[in-house]
Order: C-alpha cells, then sequence, then structure tokens
C-alpha cells in the first residue's frame, strides 16, 4: 500500500519536473519535434509518456529482467521506441539462436516421415 | 526394399495423395521465397578481416552481434556486459531497438540502413561492418538471428558473416538475401565516434539522428550532426539541428551563424526563425527579433498546434521586449548579419 502511494507521488513529481523543464524552453522548437512534425506517425501524446514507461517497465519484469536492468534499459529508449515496445514486445522479432532452424526442419521431417513420405528415419 | 507389412490400401493412398499436395505446396512456397533475391551488384570483393568475433552462448546471438560491432567501433565491451542491456529471457532473444538502445549506452549513435543490398555493399565498402536480422526460418514460421556481415565475394557470390559459432561463415547471396529480405532488410551500423555511415540520404541520416538525439549524450549528439553539416552544408534540416544543437550547447554565436545561413538557403523555413528569433531574444536583441519572425497569424496557420503555440509564443516575447527597448544594443548586428 506504502509503496503504491509512494510511486504516484514519485510519479506526480517526475511529471511536475518534465512540465516545467518543458515551459522554461517553450519558445524554442526542438529538432526531434521539427522532424516529427514532418511525419506524422511519430507524434507521440505527451501525457501517454509516463505511463507507458511504467507499462513497459512491468513487461520486462514480468519477462525475466531484473528491476535495476529494467529501469535503466527504459532509460535508454526513446518514447517512440518506449511506445512501440509497449505494444509489440511479445510479438517484435526477437533474434536469439540459429540451432533453432534444426529444430525446425526436424519438426518438418518427423511429419513428413509420419504421414509416410520419407523414409528417413525408418531406414536407419 | 518393402517391408512385406506395408501393402498400400486405399486409405493409405488417399493419405499419400495428400502428403504429395503438401511436399507440392511446401515446393511452391520456398521457390516463391527464393524468387524475391536480386542479383549482386557489380562490387569489388571486400572482407574486414579486423572485425572481432564473439562466439555466441545459447539463444545469445543479439550480445554476441553487438560486441562485434561495438568493439569494431573502438568500443570496451564483451557480450556477457552487453546482456543485461539487451537480453529479454522470456523471448529468448533480443529486439532490435533494444540493440539500438544499448549502442547509444556506449556512447555510440547507430543508424539503421536505407532498405536494400546496394547499401550493405556501400558500407562494406566504407569499412563498416553491417549487424543483420535474418529470418531463417519462414516467414508464418520465423527464426530470427542476429549476425555480422564483414564481406563479399562477387566472383563466387558469396556474403561473409560473423555467425553464430562460426567466425566465418560464408552464405550464398540468393540464401543471404531471401533470408535477410524475410527480416525487412534491417541492418545496423555503428560508426566510430564522429562518422557516419555511407549509405544513407542527407534526409534519412538526419532522421536517425532526430530520433535519438534526446538519447544520446550532448557532445556524442553534437559530434553527428557537425558531421552531417559537413557532409550536406546546403541541407535545411541538418544547418536547423545543428545550429539547435549548438546553441543548446553554449554557443550562441555558432548557432546563430547557423540559422543565418539556413535563412538564406531557406527563407521559408518557420521553425528555423522561431528559433533565430528565440536566440536574438535571449541576447537582448527585440528588433532583429521581429525582422526574422514577422509577426503575421496567417503566417503559422497551416502548422500543428505545438509548433503554432511556440511560435505565438515568441511573438508575444519579441512584442513585449519592444515595448521596453525599442532599441537594439550594438552587439546585436553581428548576431543578426544582414538578413534576407
Amino acid at each position: 500500500m506504502l509503496n503504491t502511494r509512494l510511486v504516484v507521488l514519485l510519479q506526480i513529481l517526475a511529471l511536475l519536473v518534465a512540465s516545467t523543464v518543458g515551459t522554461a524552453q517553450a519558445a524554442v522548437i526542438g529538432t526531434a519535434d521539427h522532424f516529427a512534425q514532418q511525419s506524422r506517425n511519430e507524434q507521440l501524446g505527451v501525457i501517454d509518456a509516463a505511463l507507458t514507461r511504467d507499462t513497459v517497465q512491468q513487461q520486462m519484469v514480468a519477462m525475466g529482467v531484473s528491476h535495476a536492468d529494467a529501469m535503466a534499459r527504459i532509460g535508454a529508449l526513446s518514447d517512440a521506441e518506449l511506445q512501440q515496445l509497449a505494444q509489440n514486445i511479445e510479438t517484435l522479432p526477437a533474434g536469439s539462436s540459429a540451432l533453432g532452424v534444426l529444430g525446425a526442419l526436424f519438426l518438418v521431417l518427423l511429419v513428413l516421415e509420419i504421414v509416410g513420405v520419407t523414409n528417413v528415419f525408418t531406414k536407419l | 526394399m518393402r517391408a512385406p507389412w506395408r501393402r498400400h490400401t486405399a486409405v493409405q493412398r488417399e493419405a499419400a495423395t495428400a502428403s504429395n499436395i503438401l511436399v507440392l505446396a511446401l515446393l511452391t512456397l520456398l521457390t516463391a521465397c527464393a524468387g524475391v533475391t536480386t542479383p549482386p551488384p557489380d562490387r569489388a570483393a571486400t572482407e574486414l578481416v579486423a572485425v572481432p568475433f564473439f562466439p555466441q552462448a545459447e539463444y545469445q546471438c543479439g550480445p554476441a552481434a553487438l560486441a562485434t560491432v561495438l568493439v569494431h567501433s573502438g568500443v570496451t565491451t564483451t557480450p556477457e556486459a552487453l546482456a543485461p542491456e539487451v537480453y529479454l529471457p522470456d523471448r529468448l532473444g533480443s529486439l532490435q531497438l533494444e540493440l539500438r538502445a544499448s549502442a547509444r549506452r556506449a556512447g555510440r549513435i547507430p543508424f539503421t540502413l536505407p532498405v536494400g543490398p546496394e547499401a550493405l555493399l556501400a558500407e562494406l565498402e566504407a569499412g563498416n561492418p553491417v549487424l543483420v536480422l535474418q529470418n531463417l526460418g519462414l516467414r508464418s514460421l520465423p527464426r530470427w538471428h542476429y549476425a555480422v556481415v564483414i564481406g563479399f565475394e562477387p566472383a563466387q557470390q558469396r556474403i561473409i558473416l560473423r555467425s553464430g559459432t562460426e567466425r566465418r561463415r560464408l552464405e550464398r547471396w540468393s540464401r543471404f538475401m531471401a533470408s535477410w529480405e524475410r527480416a525487412g532488410f534491417w541492418g545496423l551500423v555503428i560508426p566510430q565516434p564522429g562518422k557516419l555511415p555511407a549509405s544513407g540520404s542527407a534526409e534519412h541520416t538526419a532522421r536517425e539522428l532526430a530520433r535519438q538525439e534526446a538519447q544520446l549524450e550532448p557532445a556524442v549528439a553534437r559530434a553527428g550532426w557537425e558531421r552531417a553539416l559537413v557532409r550536406w552544408p546546403g541541407e535545411a534540416d541538418i544547418l536547423f539541428a545543428t545550429a539547435n544543437v549548438r546553441r543548446a550547447q553554449g554557443d550562441p554565436h555558432g548557432a546563430a551563424a547557423l540559422y543565418r545561413r539556413l535563412l538564406f538557403t531557406a527563407p521559408e523555413h518557420l521553425a528555423g526563425r522561431n528559433n533565430f528569433a528565440d536566440l536574438l531574444l535571449s541576447a537582448s536583441c527585440p528588433v532583429a527579433a521581429a525582422a526574422v519572425l514577422p509577426p503575421t497569424a496567417e503566417f503559422v496557420a497551416g502548422h500543428p498546434p505545438p509548433i503554432r503555440d511556440t511560435i505565438t509564443l515568441t511573438a508575444a516575447d519579441i512584442a513585449s521586449q519592444l515595448a521596453t527597448n525599442p532599441d537594439d544594443p550594438a552587439h546585436c548586428r553581428e548576431l543578426a548579419g544582414d538578413l534576407p
């Protein structure tokens, strides 16, 4: 309970700090904003950012990353990248191993064998 | 020789027909995949033999491939050190955007290549190994794998890779291209500090820099923009971005010089006008600022709200400063120059 409250309090604080920093430079158009304006699909709601950060961190921890590592990893991602992760962390390509191919190949061979097309294994 | 118990019943025959159709379908699928490959472009043979090799541990091709290109760019690291930054245990692998993020944490700027084989070969020729994502499986049953392309043999039509546990893996051009195409031709170059990829237009390179600038060390970001400016001195958005980064790092004179150049090449660059006006205002030059950003409402009409609001704010600042000091001090002349 206390933890949840503390987290909420910290988030409010973070949001306040973020918005004050924003107004201090309000008269300048940032490079990223200028480029994002040119390609509309990169535009993001400002309010979403903190929430997205939180979502992705929980997802990462649930997927086996330590709390400390997840924090550091999220800090290195842009808002657009965070948004992408929040929506697709389960489905984005996760490059792993070339060895897995053998597994898939084996599966296909096994199926063909069972259906009776090949005789790879019975002849062994 | 057929075993005596293996007689063809009607049911077996039907099953055999069905499986024949299946095999035919599979073969068609495979040929369809092979059809997309293009012949290797006419380029010289290359092999970047100095690129290090880290044999991957199980499922760890992400950290291994990333370490390969990072160490080549001058970073001291290992796959073991990178794994906590990129490996996702439940997915048994690493995501592309986390490889990018990890490179930024190491003080480098990762660049995604323009799609296609031309960019890959251009990078190899320029001495840059390319981290690629391959789909070694099928489109419907993907097997994602990261490897590093280090060479090209046009005579044998082969690609040379650091891949998995193989220091020098040779793959047929057509086979590699098919697997790379199934992964959207995704390739990453991590140049040494102060360098840019050889491939990529001004627009492509600028977009990559702009997208990642907020996550880069300020000095690294500035070096990237300054380098881009050297290569494309007349590109409006690069002038704009470099001016911004100069000003943000306490070099208003250097920034002003670029804003002036920008407004000479692209007088219609509204974001540039706004930021230059803001710079002049902070140097107490409201008259010069008013000349840079004329106070017209229709000027901003076509722009999205955040940009419009910012410009309106700057215009209001100009008006209020002009009310208190209607004359610019002498130093403003140097800062503003002769405006178009």
